[in-house]
């Protein structure tokens, strides 16, 4: 859910340009300057990756680039950190794409 | 591609920024190198360029003349550039950085390192923690303030210290309900009456908590001293967690147990310090848990125990941003100051200063370091290691198998060997370790490291192919 409520101490935010991105095989509305992982929850999505070795799923944990939970495949590269990666116009997003089981 | 350079500073956060500052006015010839698009590390990090935002609040201001004082240095930055590697060089006294970065040369040789890498939220782990949904504060911190999108619309938060009041506040302003904030640390008023005069200077800082504490009060938030989070249930996400009071000692009291139905955790228990390229340095290591467990010896230059090496801010041990700062500017003039440049007046001047600082970190840190019976909430099944997922059942069966220290455990279990390099679990691993099997922190000791500390194309490091590593034990 991008957020609409501003106050002083979280003043408003003028998103970049409006682009569109591809989720899944599904078109999504995104914004330049963010993340991947903020059009993902936008779009509701909390499950990111499952776990080759156990199946689990994996999402947004530390947001910094440190826990490598978040990684999803970015226009067919795999291992793409979803927290530390800009959107781009018509790029395509896949999550949960290294199942293994 | 391969260059050499006087000085290197690892990290642009407030460390970093004020070391290659102050090393540049005197005189060094500087390369900041940073792993993000832009400058300001975690406390200081800007929205996305693409973005505009009208943003007058105390902490921007300072923000900002921070970023002056670099632009308009001749600091030369590099940005979205990662430090995989970092070896003595060829020459001697001088240093090999191994870089990833599309503006930046692939090696880098330097006469005098400042290490500024910051630091990251300390996890404890409790069965379901590994469910989306539960993430640390800094994430929230993130999102909120970065790129305005909110984490999930029911949040319960469960740690320690203030960045977790912080978090909380800014749910709050951005319209997230927020069930409540749990505090594992108790007592604090008793607790707190001999740190008073560490307090004493404080008062930017007491007034920014107590403004958290406010938008707390002002919005029915209950925040409770003394509990934790013990478990999160949810099938691909948290929907229900349960809480309890906890003993003396941090153990749960089951009887108090209580659940409620949220769609986030928030699990912040301070802070750890970056210290993987110490350790791939061989520094001397010391261990104090207030400070955030396992931190490089320095000297009053805050140079490590390898020369030409320099820690500086919180990846030396957990002290916040105005202290970060001050470190940044003794140890930029101190690295100047070895290869040729500059006096040290400054120095001396913000020693001083510094010292009123590390009280009030020691504060901060005696009174919301995690208790040590928070490690006992994961159960054998509950996962530890993350990215190899590595059980608790299977670190107690290295323990027992012969393991001496947690290097022992990563070689038998493959913990810590994923794509984080055990960032995430080392600290909780090293603690679970010296508890069940009644050894100190310092026998147990931390991960070895190897190069690459951060997962790297495999062409990047095939072009160092012809440069040999130096051999190490472990």
């Amino acid at each position: 859910m991008r957020i609409t409520k501003f106050t002083s101490e979280l003043p408003a935010v003028q998103r970049g340009k409006a682009i569109e991105v591809q989720v899944n095989g599904r078109r999504a509305q995104a914004f330049e300057g963010e993340l991947i992982s903020t059009v993902l929850q936008a779009e509701g999505i909390s499950v990111f990756g499952r776990k080759h070795q156990t199946g689990r799923p994996s999402g947004i944990y530390c947001g910094m680039g440190v826990c490598y939970e978040c990684l999803v495949t970015v226009n067919g590269a795999g291992n793409i950190r979803a927290c530390q990666t800009l959107v781009a116009d018509k790029m395509k997003i896949e999550t949960e794409a290294q199942v293994k089981p | 591609m391969s260059e050499s350079v006087e000085l290197v500073v690892i990290g642009a956060g407030p460390a970093g920024i004020e070391a290659a500052v102050a090393a540049a006015q005197a005189g060094a010839e500087v390369t900041l190198i940073d792993s993000s698009p832009r400058p300001g590390g975690q406390y200081f990090k800007q929205i996305s360029k693409a973005f505009q935002s009208d943003d007058h609040t105390e902490h921007q201001r300072e923000a900002q003349e921070l970023f002056q004082k670099l632009a308009s240095s001749n600091v030369r930055v590099l940005q979205d550039t990662l430090v995989w590697g970092i070896f003595e060089g060829a020459q001697p006294d001088t240093w090999l950085l191994t870089l990833h970065g599309s503006q930046a040369p692939a090696r880098l040789s330097a006469r005098a390192v400042v290490i500024a890498a910051g630091a990251y939220d300390r996890s404890i782990p409790f069965p379901g923690w590994d469910l989306p949904g539960v993430m640390t504060a800094g994430a929230v911190l993130t999102m909120i303030k970065n790129q305005r999108v909110l984490p999930g619309r029911r949040v319960l938060l469960s740690g320690t210290g203030p960045l977790q009041l912080e978090a909380a506040a800014q749910l709050v302003e951005a319209g997230a309900e927020v069930v409540g904030v749990l505090e594992s640390a108790s007592r604090l008023i008793w607790r707190g009456i001999p740190y008073l005069p560490a307090l004493w200077g404080q008062w930017a800082r007491m007034r920014e908590g107590w403004g958290y504490l406010k938008t707390l009060a002002g919005a029915r938030v209950p925040y409770r001293l003394g509990w934790s989070v013990i478990a999160a249930h949810g099938e691909e996400r948290v929907n229900e967690v349960v809480f309890a009071r906890l003993d003396p000692q941090g153990r749960p009291i089951l009887q108090s147990r209580k659940t409620g139905k949220v769609d986030t955790v928030v699990a912040g228990y301070s802070l750890t310090p970056s210290t993987e390229l110490f350790r791939l340095l061989d520094c001397e290591m010391i261990f104090d848990s207030g400070r955030g467990g396992f931190l490089p010896r320095r000297n009053e230059n805050l140079e490590t125990s390898r020369e030409g090496i320099y820690a500086a801010g919180d990846c030396a041990g957990i002290g916040g941003a105005p202290m970060s700062r001050m470190e940044g500017r003794i140890a930029g003039c101190a690295a100047a100051l070895r290869l040729g440049h500059g006096g040290e007046d400054q120095n001396h001047q913000g020693k001083t200063a510094l010292r009123r600082e590390r009280r009030f970190a020691k504060m901060l840190g005696d009174l919301f370091s995690p208790p040590a019976g928070l490690y006992t909430l994961a159960k054998e099944d509950t996962i530890l290691c993350r990215c190899e997922q590595v059980t608790l059942g299977q670190i107690r069966e290295a323990f027992t198998f012969g393991a001496q220290t947690i290097t022992d455990v990563k070689n038998i279990t493959r913990s810590g060997m994923g794509n984080c390099q055990g960032r995430t679990c080392g600290s909780i691993i090293a603690q679970i370790m010296a508890a069940e099997t009644n050894r100190k922190p310092e026998d147990v000791r931390y991960y070895n490291i190897r190069p690459p500390v951060h997962p790297v194309p495999l062409e990047v490091i095939e072009e160092h192919g012809a440069e040999k590593a130096p051999e190490r034990e472990g």
